[in-house]
């Protein structure tokens, strides 16, 4: 039986958010450090609201950042081991759409549920209620963003034992524009200018790398798994 | 470096106006950094080399056997 | 058509064509670097803001110019190895990589010793500064997906597709970098090379950087035979060459 290329996207899709909510501790893990990194900062820095204002955007990145990072190995991996990533190579639609499926699931898992804790985060760090749009705008389309530059870092170490910190190694330094942008576009909504241009930024980012890097992505799981 | 005159230019020059303690470690760590990429070259190609030969013993070794 | 480019690429040729080319490369490399350091540190004016520090400027900006060159040679070899599956791209590519992260740490290291008399500190967020120091992680992250698969040949294809998104990634990262220095501090940094600079001090610095692009090319050369030893420790060519 042929499948065309959205049913087997939908299908890719469903089974992810399937498998994932059949295991919620592996789906809360990444909030939970993301909450836990973000505790850290206050009680490493100082407890003053006013001081960790000024420090909010860059300790909120950098713990989303490195939780969606903690995420990532595991996107291929299981179905790599096991074989079902092959098979769903053979349904007739080839390993792009595969690839772009389990990619979009994994964000809507860890991603998307970041950006929705990250209000509450925000709040504990003293970002003003007026900069939660731009605060929620940037981290989703950041998050998406490092979730495709993830996939490739995640196909280039799918066949690796311990795949985990070179994975770290190659994805950070790529993602550093993500923070600088993403970052810099909370601290104006903070201060209170305009933080267009960065989301701007950001949303070319974004594109750029949706477009892209599934490409990349199939080429590197090509590459480790033939 | 005889001359009193040449002296003087002499620890001009080392001097560097001042900055003699930013610009030599620059030239210095230059030169380590050139020295070890032909040094690592050069070892890494013996390197090959040697396992190259090994494989050819190995090989003519084999043959010799059979 | 393309035959004399697959006899370019074979690895006999490449192993003879880097021997005969190395001496060359060596050579010259002395010539102008030992013309750009004696012109560049004795004959060349001092700077009349920055007085003798601006001499770091023979060391630094060639080894950063020729830190990106590698990185580029790197991921355009590793390309051409990935597209038409030419083996000695990879080994090119391999041995780029090391020579390119060395004279990425040499700009790091003569850039920080030029800040510390221009900028009152060794290590200022500036953004040429930090996209160098955002280059060696690229250089590391290629360097150790190379080596941590235990089969050579995918090694080397996932370090060439690395190396590409990485190329594509560098301009986004120094426009980025850019573009967050001025959001965060004015431009209290100093404008090296900004002004037209005189030929007394232009040329030293011209030869330089000839000598450094000459210097990859010999060290380049003589890794890349270690590199194709390697590769075709089994092949029969070898066997001949080392006999001999």
């Amino acid at each position: 039986m042929r499948v065309g290329a959205f049913e087997a996207f939908g299908l890719v899709v469903r089974r992810e958010l399937c498998l994932s909510f059949r295991r919620p501790d592996q789906l809360l893990q990444p909030l939970v450090f993301f909450l836990i990194v973000t505790t850290l900062f206050p009680l490493g820095l100082s407890l003053q609201l006013s001081l960790l204002r000024d420090m909010a955007p860059g300790v909120l990145w950098v713990a989303a950042l490195l939780s969606s990072l903690l995420s990532l190995d595991s996107l291929f991996k299981s179905d790599a081991d096991d074989g079902t990533l092959e098979q769903l190579a053979l349904c007739g639609q080839g390993l792009t759409v595969i690839v772009v499926a389990k990619t979009f699931a994994h964000w809507l898992v860890t991603g998307a549920a970041l950006v929705l804790v990250s209000p509450v985060v925000g709040t504990a760090l003293g970002i003003p209620g007026a900069a939660f749009a731009t605060m929620l705008l940037s981290l989703g389309l950041g998050t998406l963003t490092l979730s495709w530059l993830g996939a490739i870092g995640a196909g280039l170490t799918v066949g690796l034992k311990r795949g985990n910190v070179l994975l770290s190694l190659i994805v950070l330094p790529l993602a550093m524009p993500l923070l600088i942008f993403g970052a810099g576009a909370t601290d104006r909504a903070i201060s209170g200018t305009s933080a267009v241009g960065a989301l701007y930024f950001l949303a070319a980012l974004c594109v750029f790398t949706c477009t892209l890097a599934p490409f990349a992505a199939t080429v590197a799981l090509r590459i480790t798994l033939e | 470096m005889g001359a009193g005159g040449n002296q003087i230019v002499s620890t001009d020059f080392w001097s560097m106006g001042g900055y003699a303690r930013f610009v030599w470690p620059c030239f210095a760590f230059a030169g380590v950094v050139l020295g070890w990429n032909l040094w690592s070259a050069r070892r890494y190609y013996a390197a090959a080399r040697l396992r190259a030969e090994r494989a050819l013993e190995a090989a003519m070794a084999a043959g010799e056997e059979a | 058509m393309w035959t004399w480019f697959y006899k370019l690429a074979s690895p006999p040729y490449v192993y003879a064509a880097a021997a005969a080319l190395a001496p060359w490369f060596l050579g010259l490399a002395a010539i102008t670097v030992g013309y750009g350091l004696v012109d560049g540190l004795v004959y060349a004016p001092p700077d009349y803001q920055q007085g003798d520090a601006f001499r770091i400027i023979y060391v630094h900006a060639p080894s950063a110019w020729l830190s990106l060159f590698a990185y580029t040679s790197m991921a355009l070899a590793g390309a051409i190895a990935l597209v038409w599956r030419i083996k000695m791209g990879h080994a090119v590519a391999a041995a780029s990589a090391p020579i390119g992260a060395s004279f990425t740490v040499l700009a790091l290291v003569t850039g920080s010793l030029w800040g510390r008399p221009m900028w009152g500190t060794y290590w200022a967020w500036d953004p040429r500064l930090t996209s160098e120091l955002i280059l060696l992680f690229l250089y590391v992250g290629v360097m150790s997906l190379r080596s941590a698969f235990e089969d050579p040949s995918r090694g080397d294809r996932a370090a060439a597709l690395l190396g590409i998104v990485g190329l594509v990634n560098v301009p986004i990262i120094h426009y980025s970098v850019t573009w967050w220095n001025s959001l965060h501090q004015g431009a209290t940094v100093a404008k090296l090379g900004k002004p037209p600079m005189p030929g007394s001090m232009l040329w030293p610095l011209l030869s330089m950087l000839l000598g450094f692009m000459l210097f990859y090319g010999a060290v380049l050369c003589m890794r890349l035979r270690g590199e194709v030893l390697n590769r075709e420790r089994q092949a029969k060519w070898v066997r001949e060459a080392i006999k001999s």
